[in-house]
């Protein structure tokens, strides 16, 4: 791969060397970007689970410009992801990348880090700690799963850290919250300039919600209405569509609540795990991606919290 | 020439198999792991009515579910074996039955790869009856070390016994759980440090209702999930594992 520094002057000819030095292989992520409102831009992915033919493109990136600079939102699955991210954005704003927002830890959104310029990497430090505590673990699983799109990736954990509140770049005013309900450790930026709100994994829509280190779905729920009250009118997903409007909060805010009822209720009458794996999933949800994978996944975290919940101490 | 080998496509087979029927999922260790358990001169038959349930995939290897439903079974199960073909040590369960029939079976077992899972019920007249499942799985639930014992505290909770019995309609279920490594021997210097022996017993009834016996297949702090022909008793539940400690608890009657 070479090097970005003449992007500015030559975008058409970085375009074709990028694709060309990625076609050998046949793995080529065809980035496009969209405008939600002027310079504010998404890279929708696909709302699958990874696969050696997704390439772990499952996620939404952003970024946004600003009068003196770029602000990004995640990195992608891979570096070769990273690298068609940075092209694609140099090439559409023109513009430098000052601020690589790293949402959490989870590889889809920060396994491309290592096509930025490490001082341009940002992340809450809780969500730091925990990529270098998960990171090479998610990275076997990553290689596993979608194979050679990976080649080449190494965990870059960002040497800048975030805070909370009100946050300026330029001519744009943000502002950070750090919440927990999806890992832990959740960054959610709103942008109050355009009124575009993204979530990251806080809010999933049309695509299941994920839960391998939710501390419970309780706390999302709750973390969720906070959320919801933001002066929004965009809201960027992790995964599935950018909508304008609530209805993805409905949605997800349904979703959560039907899943925590069926586990407690499930609990309440003694069914083992694998039967709350193979319990039918309302048909409301027909629209909602990998809901049967993500409530066999789901089971899994969480389902053992509400069992014990559901038994009695025994005495001796 | 055994009986049950005239029927169907296991008799097409029979001149090239040792006198089992075909394996569907093809598992090199399904001759070895039936001579093995069940005897080599078994008589073993695939019956969809032993429904062994497991998820398609292993979202955690150290903690995958197993389900073996038995409500369609048209008679008393005499004994249960299960297993897990490709685990260094197959073998989960082993059930004997008392005087209420199991008509539901759950167990978390680990997995050491992508493998085939099997539930043989033997009825009354010795046949094996089988039931087979398959789940992917990244691998190492048999060489991961234990949570249990990667927590320094695990000393506290240690042996820590819950409990529930839940009425269904006129079935009772028990859920049992119990804080154990269930180390199975194979990650590092830690010796095997699980529980083999499990029984439960109506209260001032020397005779189980049921017995297990359990193997390293078998995931740290077991649930247990038994569904039994009858009302809910007062009830003692009766643990012992390879290091001596016994855990013994009594349990009420229904509780929801
Ligand atoms: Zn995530």
């Amino acid at each position: 791969m070479k090097r970005f520094a003449l992007s500015l002057l030559m975008p058409v000819l970085l375009l074709v060397d990028v694709g060309s030095s990625l076609a050998q292989d046949g793995l080529e992520y065809r980035l496009e970007a969209t405008e939600i409102t002027p310079g504010v831009w998404v890279v929708e992915g696909s709302t699958e689970s990874f696969s050696r033919e997704n390439g772990g493109n499952i996620v939404n990136t952003a970024f946004i410009e600003t009068d003196v600079g770029v602000v990004v939102i995640d990195s992608g699955p891979s570096r070769r992801y990273g690298e068609a991210f940075r092209a694609l954005i140099e090439t559409t704003t023109g513009k430098s990348i000052t601020h690589v927002l790293i949402t959490h830890h989870h590889p889809d959104h920060a396994f491309g880090n290592q096509a930025f310029e490490p001082e341009t990497l940002y992340m809450l430090p809780a969500s730091r700690e925990l990529l270098a505590r998960d990171g090479d673990a998610f990275s076997d699983n990553m290689y596993r799963l979608v194979g050679d799109w990976m080649r080449g990736t190494e965990i870059v954990l960002p040497p800048n850290t975030l805070e909370p509140g009100e946050w300026q770049v330029g001519n744009r005013r943000f502002r950070l919250l750090e919440l927990t309900g999806h890992t832990g450790s959740d960054l959610v930026v709103f942008d109050e300039t355009s009124g575009v709100l993204f979530t990251a994994d806080m809010l999933f829509y049309d695509r299941a919600l994920t839960t391998p280190q939710s501390p419970g779905l309780d706390v999302w729920a709750a973390e969720l209405e906070a959320l919801e009250a933001l002066p929004y009118r965009w809201v960027v997903p992790g995964h599935g569509p950018v909508v304008e409007g609530d209805v993805a909060f409905r949605q997800m805010q349904d979703y959560l609540a039907w899943l925590d009822r069926t586990l407690s209720q499930a609990a309440t009458e003694g069914l083992s795990m694998m039967e709350v794996m193979n319990l039918p999933i309302p048909e409301r949800f027909e629209g909602v991606a990998e809901r049967r994978h993500e409530l066999i996944r789901t089971t899994t975290h969480l389902y053992p919290h509400y069992e014990k919940a559901a038994l009695a101490l025994l005495p001796e | 020439m055994r009986g049950w080998m005239a029927l169907g496509l296991a008799l097409l087979s029979v001149t090239v198999q040792a006198g089992f029927p075909e394996d569907p999922f093809h598992s090199p260790m399904w001759e070895y792991n039936l001579e093995r358990y069940l005897g080599d001169d078994s008589e073993v038959v695939h019956d969809e009515r032993v429904e062994l349930q497991v998820p398609p995939f292993a979202e955690d290897s150290a903690q995958v579910p197993l389900t073996l439903d038995l409500t369609a079974f048209p008679e008393p199960a005499q004994r249960i074996v299960t297993w897990v073909d490709l685990n260094p040590i197959p073998h989960l369960f082993t059930y004997e039955p008392g005087a209420d029939p199991v008509r539901l079976l759950s167990l978390n077992f680990r997995v050491q790869q992508a493998t085939t899972v099997r539930a043989a019920v033997q009825d009354a007249e010795g046949v094996w009856h089988l039931g087979s499942a398959y789940v992917d799985a990244a691998g190492g639930g048999c060489t991961a070390p234990s949570l249990t014992s990667a927590n320094p505290d695990w000393e506290k909770v240690f042996g820590t016994v819950r409990g529930g019995a839940f009425s269904r309609a006129e079935h009772t279920r028990y859920k049992l759980n119990v804080m154990h490594p269930m180390d199975s021997g194979m990650v590092g210097n830690t010796p095997a440090f699980y529980i083999e022996q499990v029984a439960l017993y109506r209260e001032g009834d020397p005779h189980p209702l049921l017995r297990l016996e359990l193997s390293q297949s078998a995931a740290e702090n077991p649930m247990f999930v038994f569904e039994l022909e009858q009302e809910a008793p007062r009830s003692r539940l009766w643990m012992r594992d390879n290091n001596g400690n016994v855990f013994e608890r009594h349990l009420g009657g229904t509780s929801s």
